[in-house]
């Protein structure tokens, strides 16, 4: 037999769920009208925005596996390795390995977008290119060294 | 927490990498590459991975693995990949204008 007045709670208590229900329906709103523009024709995705994940997972595994394999018994992997035999604390020495890593692929990645920008595609084709091969010569010579 | 620790092994890595091989692969593949975010976490990854198993097979890495032929097969993957940069542009401009040399 619990007779809560409905009328005086409802006044005490804002409305919660009104306000992010209408920020929710004005972001769709707003997301929609950004995709689709209403008049121009279908244009087939280009750039980055039409890359299906299916290929973005491609060009990971690529890159992955390809520097996975360059690096392994490099000379990064020895400092890591002499550093946490050293100090007996592996997880501080691959936390800062791990962070440097990072940071420098992150580095090498912007630069590759930034310097991609100011030059032709066909000049950054071949730069590319050349760029690759000489990453391979320098893992032969590398092999050789060992 | 030894951040002496953590802040030398970060200096050491870091300055270790800049410029090297995998850095230069980054730039390279980041350049051509259409997804930026896929390069940059396959290359973050696979680094984190080699470290890895750097911090914890130690010496083992070389007796597990024949180095001698896994950066055999990366060297040949690289040199697939910048051939196939170069070459078909190649094949293309020698298609249109076969007398043309520039």
């Amino acid at each position: 037999m619990i007779n809560l007045p409905p009328s005086s709670s409802s006044a005490q208590l804002p409305p919660l769920p009104t306000p992010p229900v209408a920020v929710l329906e004005e972001a769709e709103v707003q997301e929609a009208s950004s995709d689709a523009t209403p008049g121009s024709p279908a244009v087939p995705p280009t750039g980055v925005q039409g890359l299906t994940l299916q290929i973005e997972f491609k060009i990971f595994v690529s890159t992955f596996i390809t520097i996975f394999l360059a690096e392994l018994g490099d000379k990064t992997q020895l400092t890591t390795l002499l550093m946490s035999a050293e100090s007996q604390a592996p997880w501080i020495v691959f936390l800062g390995a791990g962070a440097a890593l990072v940071t420098t692929s992150l580095i090498g990645v912007l630069v590759g977008r930034w310097l991609s920008n100011r030059v032709s595609e066909a000049v950054l084709e071949k730069a590319v290119g050349t760029l690759l091969i000489g990453i391979s010569l320098w893992l032969v010579w590398d092999i050789v060294q060992l | 927490m030894d951040f002496n620790l953590l802040g030398l092994s970060f200096v050491t890595v870091f300055l270790s990498e800049l410029g090297d091989k995998s850095q230069l692969a980054a730039i390279a593949l980041g350049g051509s590459s259409k997804s930026l975010r896929a390069v940059f976490l396959g290359t973050s990854a696979a680094l984190l991975l080699a470290s890895f198993l750097g911090v914890w097979l130690g010496e083992g890495v070389s007796q597990l693995l024949p180095v001698h032929w896994v950066k055999t097969i990366a060297a040949v993957g690289f040199a697939v990949m910048g051939v196939r940069m170069l070459w078909p542009k190649a094949a293309v401009e020698a298609a249109i204008a076969p007398s043309g040399d520039d």
